[in-house]
């Protein structure tokens, strides 16, 4: 296969998550929603029979969705049916997709004689169809050129659909679906061509070395200088010539005397160059891929009931679809529901399948959702990465000098997230230490394979996976042990990462590591499995450990959230965050308990109508120059992006962030004045009068009380009256962002003149009491929108820092291999996470023993071919392909630390994805100890072992 | 109706209440009659082959509940008998409150799940092992084995079972008759 395109877009390929909206066309208004569950699941607000959900403001004692997911209530997206959602017609229509199983032969046409007449579908919607009536792909450099296969073309890949079935009545589809499953006569193939994906998705490289001191500009890093992107010659990145103008042929000078140091290194060095392939994989979620869809031409409005992670993305995107079309289009109205997708509803092509099938329904409300066959044979795939690492150790300290590696993915055929998932990979490879010199090339190459994109750990897994086994048989080389070697080179506090940034916060990897070498698994180890051994013939033993930090966000987290106190001193809070699982519902409220001390009492979840915070977005925060963010930062209304999707573990630390700074706002703008207000009546300032050494600092805000500085406590209630009677600041909403650092802004308060806050939006309301012409300032949906006098945006050259947010966590893991079977028994595991300030425990260790469970499935269990014995063929199922269960985990034997915060203002950090990483090669290094052989290749499947050990 | 579908009515109790007649294609999936026809979403459709028991509900025989697999189980095989959905746990008051079953309120004390998906599966095989360890308790070291085994054919991807295993042990050793010394 040879194929050429044109050199990367180099800013392209910098979204790390980028996506670039779909120009809407003019007139159509976008809504989107989280729909209000029916009066039965409205229980996910209240409580249980047995007392309140709060056991303290911060300490729920449920999920705030507890009751409605326990009982069984409708509360995924997939429960709905058009009779369950409002307005729509009650009669509900069905579709399927007919997939091609065949991607090297020209597709010829459909063959449904296998359906009696009486099941024959009430529509076919073809590729041809679409032409027609001018339906394409939104976003083609993301979601393919390509809905279904054209007849007479060979599919970019395999599992694309080449048909869109619709049945107007369940038990004939039903029925129908039975007659066509796994049947290979359906799909007709012709004259053989050869697979024809896509042009590979683009390749680049971060290449650093270390100035002469720590504090000294780097010679060259990705941050200082540029990132280096690169076309493709064939199936290889044909990258720039080195030289020493430009940053690209500097770059490639850094690179090459990279190389050329460890090809040329002496005796007092081990070079070790190893190659590590992760497997392809599917996240498995519960709840697969679906999409209820009504589009009613009489009123050209489309309504969407969708399982997604990027619903507005997703609403903006269908509209762009539609409006392009022959179809009239007045309204796109998405709702969503709950939904859970570990990444893999975050931006596919899916949903816009849906709305294709409801264009072509006559009006009727139309749901497509994959059974676990069709999931496995369309849904997002996590990314093969093929990885070819070498590291350079200074053999008598024990430093490394250099580490290189080529990370290739396998994309499969539509672009997706694929370049992001290359370069996050790549830059995440160092894993925890710090290297002197490096050089990772990401590689996101397209094949026949069923696309991947977006999955828990977004490329990191694989990589940094790779570098602990790497570094485990280093140490075994140097004769080193593995965690004081790893003690020797942990990156620490201050120390730039490979793309040249220093990390964000304290890093407290060191005092991890420390941790672990103390713990027993580690210290015992050999005479552990001395003893076990003995004890169990047959079966060897074995402890491996392994230590990875995984960034957090996307360089570019947008959120908006509103808090609002009442005259009684109630609190309501509005977010645009929406639920997936680990339980945001439940920890943003928390997060406002902790700081006014009081939980809301009425939230409302996946806000996206936001009246009051009027503002407009180019939308391209990775790519807009310097000089134009300059200029359109200007425009108080204006904003690099207006909220981000529910992905990249952004929810803790960044819509936190909008959360948190909220309730300060409320704190330092309406609690603490009008307590100050209350504390000096009496005259002549009153109590505070002799006792007025408290400052903001002191006031301490708990139970529902105003408490400090000796002075009476007050109910939040009566300080919550005394600020609405002045007029304060009441209520709250605010935008943020982040691009690795945050934007701040300079607002002129009323009342307090000139405020810096780490925000770039603010609207406020008032309290009663405010003077009319406050009050009249509240013109924009109620609230006062203030214009910001001064915008201070992380300057745009940040992206190019990859990340700078980081969260541990260390595996130890005790296993037993059978040498008969080759199966590995997890005998126990003990992890250490950092997490910041942990907001609700209960959460965090749910995750991190989810995040457990999914690696040990990684490590151990779960691969899919990528080609034609692959998913796409359709027969792939959970019989076939095997999850953990939790004989596979250790349930009873698993154990977890958690550093306790530095100090209680340490924020919390982001950590559902780093918590499945490090148990990887944790295991690995496991039964290295155990057997003595090393794989390189994951999963280690009881077959592999058993070659091994022959 | 097309002719290449049989229908057959069907009867059955579902939560205590008469269902049916109700006229069902024959071959049709007790998950779909409860998705399709009776509105009742609850137990989820994870992977249609009864591998991961999402879709299980109670089935209450003479000699106790059984848990059964209702992707690959035909609706008609239910007629005449009596099933409990995951909708069927808890009752709500006259106040409107609602009184969760033991099982709903241990997995939600603690923090059991998190997407929830594969929750009326859990609640279904722990509610199945209480009613039968009602009958058969167990000895108190054996709990740890009895749960896993019970609940070891239900997958779930969020949380890593712990949580589920160590609510079901707690439950079944707070509650009088289910073990013995």
């Amino acid at each position: 296969m040879a194929i050429q395109h044109d050199a990367a877009d180099p800013t392209r390929a910098l979204s790390r998550r980028s996506f670039l909206k779909a120009g809407t066309a003019a007139g159509i208004a976008v809504k989107v929603s989280v729909l209000a569950p029916p009066a039965q699941a409205r229980l996910m607000e209240a409580s249980p029979s047995d007392g309140p959900a709060w056991a303290a403001p911060g300490r729920p004692r449920y999920r705030l969705d507890a009751v409605a997911k326990v009982t069984g209530s409708k509360t995924f997206s997939r429960d709905y049916r058009a009779k369950d959602l409002p307005g729509w017609p009650d009669r509900q229509a069905h579709a399927l997709l007919i997939a091609a199983t065949c991607a090297d032969r020209r597709f010829t046409g459909l063959d449904l004689s296998r359906l009696p007449a009486s099941l024959q579908p009430d529509r076919i919607v073809r590729h041809e169809d679409l032409v027609a009536d001018g339906v394409a792909v939104p976003h083609a450099d993301f979601f393919g050129d390509w809905f279904l296969v054209p007849q007479g073309e060979t599919p970019r890949l395999l599992g694309q659909p080449v048909a869109i079935l619709i049945f107007y009545d369940f038990p004939r589809f039903a029925a129908a679906k039975r007659a066509l499953r796994f049947a290979d006569d359906v799909v007709r193939f012709g004259e053989a061509t050869g697979a024809k994906p896509p042009a590979h998705y683009g390749a680049s490289r971060w290449v650093r070395i270390e100035g002469e001191t720590p504090d000294a500009p780097d010679r060259f890093s990705p941050y200082e200088h540029s990132p280096i992107f690169a076309g493709f010659s064939g199936d290889k990145p044909a990258w720039p010539a080195p030289g020493q103008e430009g940053a690209f042929p500097k770059g490639m000078a850094a690179a090459a005397a990279i190389a050329a140091e460890i090809d040329g290194a002496g005796e007092d060095a081990l070079v070790m160059r190893r190659t590590y392939r992760s497997q392809s994989t599917d996240a498995s979620a519960m709840e697969a891929d679906n999409g209820n869809v009504w589009y009613d031409p009489a009123t050209g409005i489309l309504h969407l009931m969708m399982a997604t992670q990027s619903p507005y993305d997703v609403a903006e995107a269908a509209a762009g679809l539609v409006a392009k079309s022959r179809f009239p289009l007045k309204e796109v109205d998405l709702k969503v529901g709950y939904t859970v997708g570990y990444g893999t509803k975050d931006h596919h092509i899916f949903p816009f399948l849906c709305v294709v099938a409801a264009l072509y329904a006559d009006g009727r409300p139309v749901r497509l959702a994959n059974d676990r066959f069709e999931q496995f044979q369309n849904g997002l795939k996590r990314h093969a990465f093929h990885m070819d690492t070498a590291l350079l150790v200074d053999r008598a300290s024990g430093r490394f000098r250099a580490m290189t590696g080529r990370y290739a993915c396998d994309g499969g055929g539509r672009p997706n997230y694929s370049v992001a998932v290359s370069f996050v990979g790549a830059t995440a490879a160092q894993s925890i230490y710090y290297l002197p010199k490096s050089d990772f090339q990401a590689i996101a190459l397209a094949s026949r394979a069923v696309e991947a994109g977006s999955t828990r750990g977004f490329g990191t897994l694989q990589t940094m996976s790779a570098t602990e086994m790497l570094v485990d048989e280093a140490a075994a080389l140097l004769r080193i042990d593995a965690i004081e070697l790893r003690l020797r080179n942990v990156m620490r506090t201050g120390q730039r990462n490979s793309q040249g940034a220093v990390p964000a916060g304290a890093l407290r990897n060191e005092e991890i590591l420390h941790k672990a070498a103390a713990h027993p698994l580690w210290r015992e180890r050999v005479a552990r499995k001395v003893a076990y051994e003995a004890a169990h013939p047959g079966r060897r033993y074995g402890v491996g450990f392994a230590q990875v930090h995984k960034d957090y966000g996307t360089g570019a987290e947008a959120a908006v959230a509103s808090l609002e106190l009442d005259a009684q001193g109630r609190l309501r809070l509005r977010h645009v965050a929406h639920e997936m699982g680990p339980g945001v519902t439940t920890s943003q409220a928390a997060m406002v308990g902790e700081i006014l001390g009081r939980v809301p009492s009425e939230t409302e979840f996946g806000v996206v109508r936001w009246p009051e915070m009027p503002l407009h977005t180019t939308d391209q925060p990775y790519t807009t120059p310097q000089a134009e963010e300059d200029r359109r930062a200007q425009d108080p209304r204006w904003t690099p992006r207006f909220t981000s999707p529910m992905s990249a573990t952004n929810s803790a630390y960044y819509l936190g962030h909008a959360t948190r700074t909220a309730a300060r706002f409320l704190a330092d703008h309406a609690i603490w004045p009008a307590a100050r207000s209350l504390w000096a009546r009496g005259g002549k300032g009153g109590a505070l009068a002799s006792y007025n050494e408290i400052t903001r600092d002191g006031l301490r805000l708990a139970d529902g009380e105003v408490r400090g500085g000796g002075l009476p406590a007050l109910s939040l209630a009566e300080v919550a009256a005394e600020a609405h009677r002045l007029g304060l600041a009441v209520g709250v909403t605010l935008h943020t962002f982040n691009r690795w650092q945050w934007a701040e802004a300079e607002f002129d308060l009323p009342g307090t003149g000139r405020t810096r806050l780490p925000i770039d939006a603010l609207s406020l309301r008032y309290g009663a009491g405010a003077a009319p012409e406050r009050r009249a300032l509240m013109d924009t949906a109620g609230w006062h929108f203030l214009p910001r006098t001064a915008a201070f945006y992380p300057p745009t050259q940040r992206n190019n820092v990859g990340t700078t947010y980081y969260s541990p966590m260390a595996t130890l893991a005790e296993v037993a291999v059978d040498t008969a079977s080759g199966e590995v028994t997890i005998l126990s595991h003990h992890s250490i996470l950092e997490c910041g300030r942990q907001i609700v425990p209960a959460l965090v260790s749910g995750q991190v023993q989810g995040g457990l469970a999914m690696g040990i499935g990684h490590a151990l269990k779960e691969v899919l071919p990528l080609y034609e014995d692959g998913p796409g063929d359709g027969t792939w199922n959970w019989n076939r392909y095997e999850l953990p269960r939790a004989r596979d985990v250790a349930p009873w034997n698993q154990t977890v630390e958690i550093l306790p915060p530095l100090s209680e203002t340490d924020p919390p950090k982001g950590i559902a994805e780093v918590v499945m990483i490090a148990v990887v090669p944790a295991l690995a290094n496991a039964v290295a100890h155990a057997i003595g052989h090393r794989f390189h290749d994951l999963p280690i499947r009881p077959e592999r072992i058993r070659e091994a050990l022959a | 109706m097309s002719a290449a579908i049989e229908i057959r009515d069907l009867t059955l109790r579902v939560n205590g209440e008469p269902v049916g007649p109700i006229p069902v294609p024959v071959g049709t999936s007790l998950l779909d009659v409860l998705h399709e026809w009776l509105g009742l979403t609850g137990s989820r459709m994870g992977c249609g082959q009864g591998i991961c028991h999402a879709c299980t509900v109670m089935l209450d025989e003479e000699t106790g509940p059984r848990e059964m697999r209702t992707c690959i189980t035909g609706a008609h095989w239910f007629e005449g008998k009596s099933i409990r959905t995951v909708e069927g746990h808890a009752r709500t008051e006259p106040d409107g409150t609602v009184v969760l079953s033991p099982v709903q309120q241990a997995f939600v004390e603690n923090f059991a799940f998190q997407c929830g998906y594969c929750t009326p599966g859990f609640v279904t095989g722990a509610s199945v092992l209480i009613e039968t360890l009602k009958r058969k308790p167990v000895r108190r070291d054996e709990v740890e084995r009895v749960v896993t085994d019970a609940l070891d054919p239900h997958i779930c991807r969020c949380t890593g079972y712990v949580r589920y295993h160590q609510a079901v042990r707690d439950l079944v050793l707070a509650t009088p008759g289910l073990t013995i010394a």
